[in-house]
């Protein structure tokens, strides 16, 4: 392939954002038949691409080691398809969802700009162009959660600002890196991390995480799923920055460093995702708001990707890898369903919602699909791809990571049997009489979305075979099978009994706690919710106690606070109090000499004349 | 082919200095043959120093002198580094005269104004192209008289006292850089730069120079007129942080401390901390302030001091980045002061708590404010990015991780200020005073303009980092 073709997937998307950023605001068919069609030809652009010859693209930048460089290889194609994938089904969502909106011309701009930028971060070959597309992302995410309307902006604030924190880590990562390393290119660099280059895995690796949406740095993100446009939560936190963080995070732990199995940085990397896992699933399963609780589970799902990745072992990583993208698939179908209940509706309140699978037949076929497939339900693509992380987590000896997972596992299923029931079933609410089916754009994504579920579950070799296995290939040990086919939908194994059994766990819960809510089923989690000590974290939690991102704020103000007193105002007040003071003394004490008596200047004169007179002569000796 | 070069250098620096002077002549004549004399003479002074790109471009250098009594020679220096800081500064102070022409239209004394703004862009283009230290000290107070007289340009008593804060501050440091050169002249016999390449200084001369830098580039502990300065006419204030006098110190910086002389070891190693350190107290009260203009002055004092770092650690990466601050810094914040500058003729506030939802009235300020604030932030596609970006890298290359990421802290203070500003003028609530309407049309467009050219400085930055890297390249000579 040429290797200038490169160019086409940053440059097209960012020819229609131009595109609709240029064309004057009334005319609206035009923009969208110009937007689907341009998306679709991004889609035939990715597939062209898929399959082919590895293609590098280099051109001088900015020296000192800095060039724009472009590689196209297994891995980015897989994550370019995905992405244009993405761009195609929102897009087409969008044209029934987003009419009507007053900034629809920024919204289609913003939108292929972050598909544009995607594109570019995901082939960059060199770490400069990379920072360059993967931090320009902040600005474009920004713009489309203000696009939220009322309240949103300072949603927005908070998603830049730690976005911002991460990536300025992630700069002083590859800062380190280089200097190591000397040397920018991705493709040149494997080291062993320890010492410098641990901290900078370290760092390389919060930037990594906090883009796919991680603990601690996740806390925007339940924010942004009640201010923000649904589409955008489909297309950004759900879909592009999982694809775009763990495709880092691949990077990082397959690539960039030599990560061993249970060395230091994995346990920490394999921890953090444990926790992720658990707490965010804990938050998830009390929302008592479809959106929400959905953005807890965008959350607490990256865990099991950085949870398979951390172990190190290929069965882990391939798991991590197709978590991820199965997880952009059925997360993004829950948004979109979760949109389109929003608009048929007018509410994603579970409280509010309830037997709507009737009058919303093709929706509710989705959201179920997805919601079974992101439970974990055999033989959707959920389960193979968690089965593999249980396997690996398991295979490294730290029983408790896979235990945290099977946790995960019940509360995620617990939380979407009452999301399901409450919005789907049980008798029809007042508010929601009239409700029908959506339109067809918006269904068609959902169900195309469901759809791929059950094909990449059902037909799992066809991902693990196409998509997943030539990542692999080349960095395994030799020898190590990377064949995970066979028995990935296999179900009389230990691990994948345990499974099962959390699912039957979690479906007593929600029986138990329907039951004890008076058969309603918004409040199937309350008896969880009320234990006595998860009570009172759940009401810190509420109140924003465990937010990195409020707790930050107040550190930065209250450090900027005790700089500012105790060394930027007393240094003025040298200048404006000790310095005019010293003056003013120093002036007063020469006012005093001048008296104005005649004596006083004859005694100056004679004193002068004197010092005078003996200079020259100490000069003249 | 070199005599052209002289001439056109010879241009540059007196084009404004003596189009300055016929002013108040053209004045005499009206209002508006003034204003578009005083237009002209600034877009002279940025052509011609346009002219000198190719020159600088292949690499060239070139000094020549003019003979006078004492060894007092008038040496002029043309390479890549100076052409760089003339261009740069020109072309900003050339925007910022147009933007004058709205801001100050009804004001008195703009005689004096354009007068004293023109011998000021004349005084920096002076030193740039100076080579012997005694005529960098002659520009440098010629300079600090022109920021005296336009900081206390409202003649208010307030004001002219924060003139004389300005004027005394720096001063005492120019007096102290000028013990330093004495100094030098001691150990050396000569004033003349070109003939010190490569030589040791000894560490209380770099002590004296450096308090001369650093009060004129107002870095902790002698930043505090700056943000005092704020009472001046705004498009003053960003003259002040975006084209010339701050950018004095950091340019005397690279000539003398990079360029010329070799500083003792310990300095070598304290200058980053102090400079890093003074980003962090200044961001830190940046976020503490209230007052829009003030706000704008300390984060100009923190980006100062970014600026300092990458000349300080000393290799081609942070030299270059540098450079490309300069520049990048100057479009950004001078496009942020003037936004300031239009908040403030249509609110006629500063207190950041009592603006608010002006982004209904005004769409493109608000529009211009976000784009330079991202530059400066340093976020790409923005030009702030690279020259951050090279900024941060080089000092860990440098081998000083700890002081990288302190300034990246300082970067992440830089964001929670700037967003600071903008959500509460831009955002939330209608201030009380409603029904402002956007700046006239030359206030908007120099104020779109900057923050445009913030954007494509991101995008081709690919061209000044030529020259900037050309730059380095020169500066770093005598070390390799």
């Amino acid at each position: 392939m040429n290797p200038q073709n490169l160019l086409i997937p940053i440059l097209l998307p960012l020819l229609l954002a131009l595109f609709s950023f240029l064309l004057p605001s009334g005319i609206k068919r035009l923009r969208e038949i110009v937007s689907v069609l341009g998306a679709a030809l991004f889609v035939y652009v990715a597939v062209s691409f898929f399959g082919g010859k590895e293609t590098l693209f280099t051109l001088p930048w900015m020296g000192h080691g800095i060039d724009f460089e472009l590689r196209l290889y297994q891995f980015s194609q897989f994550i370019l398809l995905a992405v244009s994938g993405f761009t195609f089904l929102i897009v087409l969502y969008s044209t029934v969802r987003m009419a009507g909106n007053p900034r629809l011309r920024e919204y289609y701009g913003y939108l292929f700009l972050t598909a544009a930028m995607s594109a570019g971060a995901v082939l960059a070959n060199n770490f400069v162009p990379l920072v360059f597309f993967w931090e320009g992302l902040l600005i474009t995410l920004y713009a489309l959660i203000t696009i939220g309307g009322k309240g949103s902006h300072r949603t927005a604030v908070k998603a830049f600002l730690i976005g911002g924190f991460c990536d300025f880590c992630m700069i002083l990562g590859i800062a380190i890196l280089w200097s190591q390393t000397g040397t920018l290119r991705l493709s040149d660099i494997s080291v062993v991390p320890q010492g410098l280059t641990a901290v900078s895995f370290y760092l390389m690796m919060i930037g990594a995480v906090a883009k796919a949406g991680s603990m601690p740095f996740h806390t925007w993100i339940p924010d942004a799923a009640v201010d923000a446009p649904v589409a955008v939560m489909a297309f950004i936190p759900a879909a592009l920055e999982k694809l775009l963080g763990i495709y880092m995070l691949s990077r990082i732990c397959l690539d960039l460093f030599r990560l061993e199995v249970n060395s230091a940085p994995a346990l920490v990397l394999m921890t953090l995702g444990a926790l992720t896992i658990v707490l965010a699933v804990f938050m998830a399963l009390i929302q008592k708001d479809l959106k929400k609780l959905l953005s807890f589970h965008a959350v607490s799902q990256v865990g099991y990707m950085m949870l398979g990745i951390g172990t190190a072992i290929p069965i882990g990583i391939a798991g991590g890898i197709f978590h991820m993208i199965n997880h952009a698939m059925y997360k993004s179908g829950l948004f979109l369903a979760a949109g389109s209940v929003e608009q048929q509706a007018g509410t994603t309140e579970l409280k509010k919602l309830g037997g709507l699978a009737r009058s919303m037949p093709l929706t509710a076929l989705g959201f179920i699909v997805c919601a079974a497939a992101i439970s974990g339900i055999w033989p959707l693509n959920g389960f193979v791809s968690k089965e593999m992380v249980f396997h690996g987590s398991y295979e490294t000896g730290f029983t408790i990571f896979t235990i945290a997972a099977w946790l995960g596992a019940i509360l995620t299923f617990a939380s979407f049997l009452k999301a399901g029931h409450s919005v789907f079933f049980g008798p029809r609410s007042l508010e929601t009489a009239a409700v029908k089916e959506s339109r067809s754009p918006i269904y068609i994504p959902i169900l195309v979305l469901a759809a791929l579920c059950v094909l990449f579950g059902v037909y799992n070799a066809l991902p693990l075979k196409l998509f997943i296995q030539p990542i692999l290939a080349g960095r395994a040990a030799a020898g190590e099978h990377l064949d995970f086919t066979a028995h990935a939908l296999a179900v009389f194994n230990p691990i994948a009994l345990i499974s099962m059994g959390c699912l039957l766990i979690a479906f007593a819960l929600h029986y138990f706690g329907f039951r004890r809510g008076g058969n309603k089923a918004y409040l199937a989690s309350e008896p969880i919710h009320r234990l006595p000590v998860l009570r009172t974290i759940y009401d810190l939690a509420e109140a924003r106690v465990f937010d990195l991102y409020e707790q930050g704020i107040k550190g930065l103000q209250a450090f900027s606070r005790l700089l500012f007193r105790f060394v930027d105002r007393p240094i003025d007040a040298f200048y404006e109090k000790f310095v005019v003071q010293i003056g003013r003394a120093a002036t007063g004490a020469l006012k005093a000499v001048h008296n104005g008596l005649y004596a006083n200047y004859l005694a100056w004169a004679v004193g002068g004349l004197v010092i005078i007179v003996w200079a020259i002569g100490a000069l003249t000796r | 082919m070199t005599n052209n070069i002289q001439t056109i250098i010879l241009l540059t620096i007196f084009v404004p200095i003596v189009g300055s002077l016929t002013i108040p002549l053209a004045g005499l004549i009206s209002k508006r043959a003034r204003s578009f004399w005083s237009v002209l003479i600034a877009l002279a002074t940025t052509a011609s120093s346009m002219l000198l790109i190719p020159f600088a471009l292949r690499g060239g250098e070139l000094a020549f002198r003019k003979t006078l009594a004492l060894g007092l020679d008038f040496v002029v220096v043309a390479d890549a580094l100076s052409v760089f800081m003339a261009v740069a500064s020109s072309f900003i102070g050339a925007l910022i005269v147009v933007y004058s022409l709205g801001y100050i239209a009804h004001e008195e004394n703009q005689n004096e104004y354009y007068f004293i703004v023109l011998l000021f862009i004349g005084a920096m283009m002076g030193l740039v192209f100076s080579a012997n230290l005694v005529f960098m000290y002659l520009f440098w107070e010629i300079a600090a008289i022109a920021c005296w007289r336009l900081i206390g340009f409202y003649r208010v008593r307030d004001h002219v006292l924060k003139a004389d804060k300005a004027f005394l501050m720096t001063f005492f440091g120019a007096v102290a850089m000028l013990l330093g050169f004495i100094l030098i002249y001691a150990q050396t016999g000569t004033f003349d730069l070109t003939a010190m390449r490569g030589t040791a200084i000894p560490g209380i001369a770099v002590l004296l120079i450096l308090l001369g830098m650093f009060s004129k580039s107002a870095t902790v502990p002698l930043h505090t007129w700056l943000p005092d300065a704020g009472v001046a006419p705004t498009t003053v204030t960003a003259l002040l942080h975006a084209a010339v006098l701050v950018k004095i110190g950091v340019y005397a910086y690279a000539r003398l401390f990079s360029y010329t002389f070799q500083l003792p070891e310990g300095w070598q190693q304290a200058i980053p901390i102090l400079v890093v350190f003074s980003s962090l107290v200044s961001a830190a009260a940046a976020a503490v302030e209230n007052d829009l203009k003030r706000i704008l002055a300390y984060s100009t004092v923190s980006q100062i001091g970014y600026i300092f770092l990458g000349f300080a650690v000393m290799n081609p990466m942070g030299v270059s980045g540098s450079l490309l601050f300069i520049l990048m810094h100057g479009l950004a914040k001078a496009g942020l002061f003037l936004c300031a500058g239009i908040i403030i003729h249509a609110t006629h506030e500063r207190d950041i708590r009592k603006l608010g939802g002006l982004i209904k009235t005004m769409p493109w300020t608000a529009g211009a404010f976000i784009f330079c604030a991202f530059s400066v932030i340093g976020i790409p596609p923005f030009g702030g990015f690279f020259s951050k970006f090279m900024v941060i890298v080089a000092t860990v290359q440098s081998g000083r991780v700890w002081v990288a990421a302190a300034a990246l802290f300082a970067a992440v203070l830089t964001m929670y200020y700037l967003f600071r500003i903008f959500s509460a003028v831009f955002m939330g609530e209608a201030a009380p005073a409603s029904g402002h309407r956007e700046g006239t049309r030359s206030m908007v467009f120099v104020v779109v303009t900057l923050a445009v050219l913030s954007l494509l400085a991101g995008l081709f930055v690919a061209y000044p980092t030529k020259l900037a890297n050309i730059a380095a390249g020169e500066i770093l000579r005598w070390i390799q």
